[in-house]
């Protein structure tokens, strides 16, 4: 590596630098009638890159992850756990059942360039407010419809969510142990996660056309489908004539592998990929005897099943004799990949993840301060951030509503009378934490003029 | 199957026929219209990618990506090829290409560089001057060294857009500490808090207690899906201003950012969690049980929905005991599994076929009742990926398309991304070392030895 590689990488991504740069997607209008986690972080990938996002809600209800939580723990008035799928985005409640609802929903859709929905299958077609009816006023509109099943196949009606979607696609068959009874799902909704940033590609790569051509169109990003994608189980099965299974916590693709158990109680993960790394693997254990055997020399042969299991015995056997301190040192220098398994508070405290921007810190005008995750890609030029956490239900209506739609302030008065748009009830999620003060919160009262 | 299929096809077009609602034959138009992608234009057909990924899986499946949206990607690999073409299960191969390599081999131009020698160092130069997108996975530095980094080629084409995918990104001490750290999927499922909570209960026996593996290259399809992103975002910026720039993505974090709870929960929580086994961590119950013939999915999100369960499950005797969704949080774990096993009893009863037709037509009568309490319970049977390959459902998507090669024959993949106007698509495979090197040399004027 030349010696100053880091220096102009660490000038190129650095962090004080970010608020200065430019947002890529400035000027793009996002509307995200979805809720949950699927469709909301699909929005929030675009929101990070600078899009303008308004999420709409029913009044007095909300998106149901406002009031959801892990272990009935709630902070601040709102679920933690939800601050990181909708921050930066504008909410307003507007209840599309009310006809006077449905018009407003359909004048922002004519200003948008792009829309999320995650509702089953000819929901958003019923309400009115569906690609078939937004596209007559808005040719160029990106519409994506997120669903577990998709928009057409004989199972479309059929409702579901990440527990199903995972159990649809094949990928919670193959995980766990083999000859068990058990079969884990991937913890913290993986199923949503994973399908929302591919939805998220899809609408971006119809954003890049769009840009070339002028043309909008409708995207069917469908959850099950998109689990699938990660599998190589079923090129595996129909090229081999055979079933993977579960493999417990052993990577096949790789030999030796494994979670182990250190001297010091802790567990391990190492993987040797190639036979390079291999090599210095058996000088790491001082077993140099097995980088010249036959057997194990090569991938093809070291990864064949029983080859791979009895590699793994010894590599469960060396790892038990050592502190995990030491099997780092080890793997630094012997460059095989060695990690050990983080727990969720070494994440929150990890420096790495701090500097890098990965996990960041965030102070919040009504929050206060949460540390949330950050973009997975780092853009030197146009680098992804947060502005602001969420905020309770229907806080950003007067500046919504006035600001994009032209609407007075007798108007917004009138629709609330009729209970068309309004805001939260007193259930948690939903209200501000009881600290702050309403009254001097120049964006909720917004009466127009400069920008948040 | 099929009657419920059609109950529930009949309520859903009742609410198509309300008032206000959009015009049937306009939405099934629009349907149809997603259901092919032939003769349909290519987003990403005015991109150039080139594909530099070396024993990082993530590079290739990122690449994938922008192939199936019609992007040009062109694989370099040194001439002994890339060693990702053998991370295969048990080492299965067809002709010496690994499972995995196959599967994300579409839609691209193979050839070979030997990216040390000066010779081919201009050959990278003379296509990256064409290129849009160069995705690299080397030792952070090391094109760099090779005088072919994103600081000498940003030169060359102000335009490009340089990402780099490696185990600790190309910034920060520590990413410079652990530069020549290999990467792996298993050890970035272990950094990322995933491994940490995949696994039995801590009472349960050694090792099914241990961390364990997602059984699949999970934070590898996710360091893929978000570099990806990050890809389009900086090919929009580019169209709109010209300028390229450089990308970072950093494998043992993608997945942790990608789900985002844990260091949200480790912040707030202050507690690690523990391995919950097939338990969830927000309710109970959530999660598959075993039936007679298989594993069903039994998911309660509100009270509603956990009566209606217990109705159809035979249990209502419990109800009184688990009333409100706080009884049924499981903070504590002890207490949960006393729910837990009284399901998984109840359900062990009976087939999955019983419970489907139990619980749909429940929620056919639910929907269609004035009283919205009724609950709706909601399942679904656990497939196995041969079982899903046998599946009308997904056989009347085209998920599964079989694609022709002269050397591999017919091979199944999976792929997704139906769009009305830009679908993305699967055209061929392409996996040899080598395969296209004639045809990309000629094309890009490249200089042989």
């Amino acid at each position: 590596m030349t010696k100053d590689y880091f220096n102009f990488t660490d000038k190129l991504f650095a962090r004080e630098d970010i608020d200065k740069k430019a947002e890529a997607l400035k000027g793009i209008r996002v509307l995200d009638l979805s809720h949950m986690i699927f469709g909301p972080t699909a929005a929030k990938t675009l929101a990070q890159y600078g899009a303008e996002v308004i999420k709409v809600e029913v009044p007095n209800q909300g998106d149901y992850w406002r009031g959801g939580t892990y272990w009935g723990k709630y902070w601040k008035h709102s679920n933690p756990l939800w601050h990181f799928i909708n921050p930066g985005k504008y909410f307003v409640g507007i209840d599309v059942k009310k006809p006077k609802g449905k018009d407003l929903i359909l004048q922002l859709a004519a200003k948008a360039d792009i829309i999320i929905e995650n509702f089953t299958s000819g929901t958003v077609e019923a309400w009115g407010i569906g690609y078939s009816q937004v596209s007559k006023i808005n040719p160029k509109v990106i519409y994506a419809s997120l669903s577990t099943y998709g928009q057409f196949g004989p199972r479309r009606y059929a409702p579901g969510w990440d527990l199903l979607a995972q159990g649809a696609s094949g990928v919670l068959s193959v995980t766990g142990h083999p000859d068990t009874d058990k079969y884990f799902k991937v913890p913290d909704f993986f199923g949503d996660f994973f399908p929302a940033y591919y939805a998220a590609m899809l609408i971006l790569i119809a954003l890049n056309y769009r840009e070339r051509s002028g043309e909008g169109q409708y995207i069917d990003g469908c959850q099950a489908e998109i689990l699938m994608r990660t599998l190589s189980h079923f090129t595996y099965h129909d090229a081999t004539g055979e079933s993977l299974g579960r493999t417990g916590n052993m990577d096949p693709t790789m030999s030796p592998s494994g979670i182990f158990k250190t001297r010091d109680g802790k567990f391990v993960a190492v993987a040797i990929a190639t036979d390079k790394q291999f090599q210095s693997f058996c000088k790491a254990l001082s077993r140099e005897d097995l980088a010249e055997n036959d057997t194990y020399k090569k991938a093809a042969s070291r990864l064949k099943r029983e080859n791979a299991l009895a590699l793994n015995k010894v590599l469960e056997e060396w790892v038990i004799t050592k502190d995990v301190q030491e099997l780092s040192g080890l793997a630094k220098k012997h460059r095989f990949a060695a990690a050990e398994v983080m727990d969720d508070v070494q994440i929150s405290q990890d420096k790495w993840r701090e500097e890098r921007g990965s996990a960041i810190l965030f102070e919040d005008d009504m929050y206060k301060k949460l540390l949330v995750e950050g973009p997975i890609a780092m853009l030197s030029k146009t680098p992804g951030r947060i502005k602001w956490l969420t905020r309770p239900l229907g806080y950003h209506n007067r500046y919504v509503f006035k600001k994009i739609l032209g609407l007075t302030e007798d108007q917004i008065k009138d629709l609330e009378k009729e209970r068309v748009v309004g805001t939260w009830d007193y259930r948690v999620g939903q209200r501000p934490p009881i600290y702050h003060d309403l009254s001097k919160d120049r964006m909720f009262n917004y009466e127009g003029g400069e920008d948040h | 199957m099929k009657e419920v299929r059609t109950i529930k096809e009949r309520v859903y077009s009742r609410y198509l026929q309300k008032k206000g609602a959009s015009k049937l034959s306009d939405w099934k138009n629009i349907l149809t219209q997603l259901t092919t992608s032939e003769g349909k234009p290519e987003a990403l057909d005015d991109m150039m990618v080139l594909d530099l990924s070396y024993a990082n899986f993530s590079g290739n499946v990122t690449a994938s990506f922008l192939a199936e949206a019609g992007a040009e990607v062109i694989n370099i690999e040194p001439p002994e090829g890339d060693p990702s073409r053998i991370m295969s299960p048990y080492g299965a191969n067809v002709k010496g290409v690994g499972i995995p390599y196959l599967m994300e081999s579409r839609n691209k131009r193979q050839i070979t560089l030997d990216l040390e020698s000066p010779e081919d160092q201009g050959n990278l130069k003379r296509l990256v001057k064409r290129a849009d997108i160069l995705i690299e996975t080397y030792a952070p530095g090391q094109m760099d060294a090779w005088g072919i980094g994103y600081r000498q080629l940003r030169e060359l084409n102000p335009g490009l857009i340089y990402i780099a995918i490696s185990p600790y990104g190309h910034y920060t001490a520590k990413g410079r500490e652990m530069a020549e750290m290999p990467w792996t999927d298993l050890t970035s499922q272990a950094e990322s808090g995933l491994a940490a909570l995949v696994g039995d209960l801590p009472d349960a026996p050694e090792p099914y207690n241990w961390p364990t593996r997602a059984g699949f290259y999970a934070a590898g399809y996710t360091s893929a899906v978000g570099a990806a992103c990050g890809g389009l975002v900086a090919s929009f910026f580019k169209r709109r201003t010209g300028e390229g720039q450089m990308i970072d993505i950093a494998t043992a974090d993608a997945y942790a950012s990608c789900v985002g709870f844990p260091p949200t929960i480790g912040y707030v929580w202050k507690k690690p969690r523990l391995r919950y086994g097939t338990l969830d961590y927000g309710l109970c119950p959530y999660g598959f049980f075993k039936c007679q013939d298989g594993y069903v999915a039994i998911a309660c999100f509100r009270d509603q929905d956990f009566r209606a369960a217990l109705k159809l499950l035979g249990q209502w005797k419990i109800e009184e005991e688990w009333k409100t969704l706080l009884d049924r949080i499981t903070d504590d774990v002890e207490k949960v599994k006393e729910l837990n096993s009284v399901v998984e009893k109840a359900v062990s009863k009976f087939t999955y076929k019983q419970i489907n037709e139990k619980f749909a037509s429940y929620s056919v009568k639910a929907a269609g009742s004035k009283w919205r309490g009724g609950g709706l319970p909601v399942t679904t049977k656990m497939m196995t990926p041969d079982e899903v390959l046998q599946e009308e459902h997904w056989q009347t998507r085209g998920t599964f398309p079989k694609i022709a090669h002269p050397s591999y024959g017919i091979v199944t993949l999976p792929t997704t991304g139906k769009m009305t106007k830009t679908p993305l698509r699967v055209k061929w495979i392409s996996a040899n070392i080598g395969e296209d090197n004639d045809y990309v040399f000629e094309k890009y004027g490249l200089v042989k030895k």
